[in-house]
């Protein structure tokens, strides 16, 4: 079917939705950070369970932007990209990524992020090293990809928090499951 | 009092199972076991439909018109398809159909109670539901 | 080049200028995220007083850096010191800022001299969920009872605070009571400055 309006601008998006005061967002997040800590007691446990509460938000948070964005089906992954990147992450975030670092094939590619309002009054202490600290956004853009059909790999790259100069995760497309038709499975 | 423009709304999720059913009016009004078969056998027609499109790319049946109801149905790009079944000639369908997928993200994806592709029990989503459709009809009452 | 952006280093998280709090994301942004975390919680918890509690604990994290935060962008590092003022404080600043608005009332309990009640028609973090019947009368505002909780303890104001569905005649939908039971010394403290 045929989108019944075009698709938005990312800006136009973020002014169309409800908002809230990103602090509320910001401490909201740390609060789950610090009860995974205290739960799950391993940094890595944390950065995993993390990447998990991302990847069910992704797969419920893709519907909305599919009705409120009104993009239609990609064409390939470079659309698909682009298209989190300008609206995706304004829609949401009110912030813009930027893709870049593309590989030859089309297939891998990096978000960097300009700005992040997971961080604000964040400083990671000695025995938080190895937290990624944002692993829920690349859970997120994990998720969502999948209820689309693409199965992705994202891993963080560059991370301020860790002493990087920017926040870069890298989106790897693994494969593109073929729509299905489910009457063949009935027999 | 006017004959309901919607007979019935139908959600079924990305296997074809049916995630949620209502029936406004007595006419079309189906039990459980009933609700689930249609809606299953949907599914099927709405994949068979894709394949019979000679232009690959087709996204299967978007409306069915028969001589006493007309069906329209939406499928989101995530493979969850709304539908109604109303009077024929019926307008507005469409802008219908997504509104009642905007109320799906609000009131059923941000539940934490919800679990995904299961059955939708949620007063909020009942309420708002209640009111696009009552608000349907008044416009179209007033045509 | 890339990675040239807004976001500039610091080499420590204190050398940042703290934020006016003018940066919003979408409520959507916030709502799953909301969801997610009393999602996760519910997988470790076995009863509902459980499930309460951890949100309560949840949000009292947030209430302790809020109270912190708004002491020295509003209030020129000065806080309340009186019973009155860090209600009301509550209700209108803290509300403000966390949830748009003021909250819609503050009242003070009629049958016992120790309780106060904030009260919401729709609190912001209940804007999208139902409560499956078979919990009862869990209220996920646990959280934001939380909040205020965090906010009351570290203002020296510790308090019982607890979030409650209340039936509002001719509407379909409860309003949410936050409601806060001071601790004795906090009365006994008020009484001694009069």
């Amino acid at each position: 079917m045929a989108p019944l309006t075009a698709p938005k601008s990312g800006d136009a998006l973020f002014a169309s939705v409800d908002r809230v005061n990103a602090e509320l967002f910001t401490l909201t997040y740390g609060a789950i950070v610090r009860q995974l800590l205290t739960d799950l007691e391993e940094v890595e446990e944390v950065n995993k369970q993390l990447d998990q509460m991302g990847y069910n938000i992704g797969t419920r948070l893709v519907d909305e932007f599919l009705a409120k964005s009104n993009v239609s089906r990609c064409v390939d992954f470079k659309e698909t990209a682009d298209v989190i990147a300008k609206l995706g992450f304004k829609m949401f975030l009110g912030v813009t990524a930027t893709v870049t670092n593309w590989d030859a094939e089309g297939t891998s590619c990096s978000f960097v992020l300009e700005d992040n309002p997971l961080v604000d009054f964040v400083e990671l202490p000695d025995t938080c090293q190895g937290l990624h600290y944002c692993n829920v956004l690349s859970g997120v853009i994990r998720g969502a990809l999948e209820m689309v059909s693409m199965k992705t790999e994202v891993t963080w790259v560059r991370d301020m928090l860790r002493g990087d100069d920017t926040y870069e995760m890298r989106v790897k497309l693994i494969k593109q499951v073929p729509e299905e038709y489910p009457y063949k499975d009935d027999d | 009092m006017a004959q309901p423009a919607i007979y019935s709304l139908f959600i079924i999720n990305k296997s074809g199972g049916l995630i949620y059913y209502k029936d406004y009016g007595s006419a079309g009004r189906m039990d459980t076991n009933d609700s689930l078969r249609l809606a299953s056998l949907w599914h099927s027609m709405h994949a068979i439909s894709q394949q019979l499109s000679p232009i690959p790319g087709c996204t299967g049946i978007d409306l069915l018109q028969a001589h006493n109801f007309d069906l329209h149905c939406f499928q989101s790009l995530t493979g969850t398809k709304f539908f109604v079944i109303c009077e024929t000639g019926a307008q507005n369908m469409e802008t219908l159909l997504k509104a009642i997928y905007e109320l799906y993200t609000d009131f059923v994806l941000k539940n934490p109670f919800y679990e995904m592709e299961m059955p939708i029990r949620c007063e909020l989503f009942d309420l708002n539901i209640a009111q696009v459709i009552q608000k349907d009809r008044l416009a179209l009452l007033g045509r | 080049m890339i990675g040239v952006g807004k976001a500039k280093q610091y080499a420590n998280v204190l050398d940042k200028p703290l934020s006016r709090g003018r940066q919003e994301v979408s409520l959507s942004a916030f709502a799953f995220l909301f969801s997610e975390l009393v999602q996760y919680n519910q997988t470790q918890v076995d009863n509902i007083a459980e499930l309460e509690r951890r949100l309560e604990d949840a949000g009292y994290a947030v209430g302790a850096r809020v109270l912190e935060l708004l002491c020295h962008r509003e209030k020129g590092n000065r806080r309340e010191t009186r019973l009155l003022g860090i209600l009301s404080f509550i209700h209108s600043t803290v509300w403000k800022v966390l949830f748009g608005k003021v909250a819609d009332s503050l009242e003070k309990g009629t049958e016992h001299e120790d309780e106060y009640m904030i009260s919401e028609k729709e609190l912001l973090v209940n804007r999208f969920i139902s409560v499956p019947k078979d919990m009862g009368a869990f209220n996920c505002g646990a959280f934001v009872a939380g909040i205020v909780k965090g906010v009351l303890d570290n203002a020296g104001f510790p308090a019982v605070v607890t979030a409650h569905f209340v039936p509002i005649e001719g509407q379909q939908r409860p309003r949410t009571t936050i409601l806060i039971k001071f601790a004795e010394e906090v009365l006994h403290r008020e009484a001694r400055l009069g």
